[in-house]
């Protein structure tokens, strides 16, 4: 359980076998590039070694991972889109949630870049990931109601970008 | 009957620990969700024969403790807060066995370093007086933080973020950074206040905290929030009583 006190390159190493699998899939799933997702993993772990060091319950670490390792992806492809390359718009989207139309995702996706952490982090959960709502407000430690807010401030600013309003 | 596919993240939870997940039934009716289980596998199998030994190194370099950041106690104002507490950088941290003191829409944990390790304590905790502490909060929704400390004496200690650094957002989690005791007995109570945006000042927290900062002993064992301009923000306090 709890992983003792000192931080160091053996319990970084350790913790780097646990979640380093989950972070580089993470990276894999968004980035879709083998290499790219390799470095990401390293530059996700380097951020949080410190930290995750002092704690070893998955159910604290895992999302926390997750989350930092989506926010760092996130940044990749929206520097990516900025240089012509692959665009965040390319995500693949998640397949039966039981949230908005799928003209509604291919819309979201296609714009995230231009959102906060915290918004972003609301909209891939529901429109990338396709977790539910109570689900993913357990993740972000928000309550579902805030998931919602958040999810349909996105898609009315969303859509007021794809009409070209500023 | 199998229920909705789980998501990406909670097929990892399963594959960290498949004896506690709830997704066994699942995954043994659903055909498409034991696929996405063996490519996983694959990708973690990638992860161990290929992306882990290439870079490792770069991790392990990074977990090396770092030494104090001692030029924080040559900025100016910091000498007042140093008397009574010392910013550290990454003083040792929690376990994972925290306890939180509940606010309104958010929760502060306080962690003690203890010969046994990290421990988290309850309000109202004796401590020795000299102990290093972290923190860790649970906001709901966006929160730029603020970690402060008032103790009997009346001085306001700035916690988090570092004096010259401007708040962040936090996400739930560790707070980086930690704190040590001044080493003088008597009570203490740490406030973690959280701002709905970035423009809250340290001089609009300190100023609230100055009510209770002249108080003395009895107003800091028993003032929970701060009130004045930050009555209406997300507030959670900690009350320590430090012992020689």
């Amino acid at each position: 359980m709890a992983g003792g006190a000192v931080p160091g390159s053996e319990r970084a190493s350790e913790l780097y076998r646990k979640y380093g699998p989950a972070v580089f899939r993470r990276c894999l799933r968004l980035l879709r590039d083998r290499e790219a997702a390799k470095d990401a993993t390293q530059e996700v772990f380097v951020k949080l070694v410190r930290d995750i060091a002092k704690l070893d319950d998955p159910a604290i670490v895992l999302p926390w991972a997750y989350r930092v390792a989506t926010n760092h992806c996130l940044n990749v492809l929206r520097d990516r889109g900025r240089r012509g390359e692959q665009a965040i718009g390319d995500l693949e989207l998640a397949r039966g949630t039981d949230g908005p139309s799928p003209g509604d995702r291919h819309l979201a996706v296609s714009i995230l870049a231009r959102f906060d952490e915290g918004t972003r982090a609301v909209a891939v959960g529901v429109l990338v990931d396709g977790m539910g709502h109570e689900e993913l407000a357990g993740v972000l430690g928000i309550s579902r109601k805030t998931v919602e807010r958040r999810l349909a401030r996105f898609l009315e600013r969303a859509r007021a970008f794809a009409g070209g309003e500023p | 009957m199998t229920g909705r596919c789980p998501s990406d993240l909670a097929l990892e939870a399963y594959l960290l620990e498949p004896e506690r997940s709830p997704l066994v039934s699942h995954l043994g009716a659903c055909e498409a969700c034991r696929a996405r289980i063996a490519r996983m596998n694959e990708e973690g199998e990638e992860f161990r024969r290929f992306v882990f030994p290439a870079t490792i190194d770069a991790v392990e370099a990074a977990a090396r403790p770092r030494r104090w950041r001692w030029p924080y106690l040559l900025a100016p104002g910091f000498a007042a807060a140093a008397v009574a507490i010392a910013l550290l950088v990454r003083p040792p941290g929690p376990a994972d066995d925290y306890l939180g003191v509940k606010g309104r829409d958010l929760t502060l944990s306080v962690f003690v370093n203890a010969a046994e390790g990290a421990r988290a304590v309850p309000d109202g905790a004796a401590v020795p007086a000299a102990s290093q502490l972290r923190f860790q909060v649970r906001p709901a929704g966006d929160c730029w933080l603020w970690i402060l400390s008032v103790d009997e004496a009346g001085t306001i200690s700035r916690l988090y973020p570092p004096e010259g650094v401007a708040p962040d957002r936090r996400a739930p989690g560790p707070v980086p950074g930690g704190a040590v005791l001044d080493g003088l007995a008597g009570p203490e109570r740490i406030y973690a206040v959280c701002a709905p945006d970035e423009k809250m000042t340290w001089g609009e927290v300190k100023g609230a905290a100055e009510a209770v900062a002249t108080g003395g002993a009895g107003r800091v064992r028993t003032a929970r929030e701060l009130g004045g301009s930050l009555s209406a923000a997300r507030q959670a306090s900690l009350l320590l009583e430090k012992r020689p």
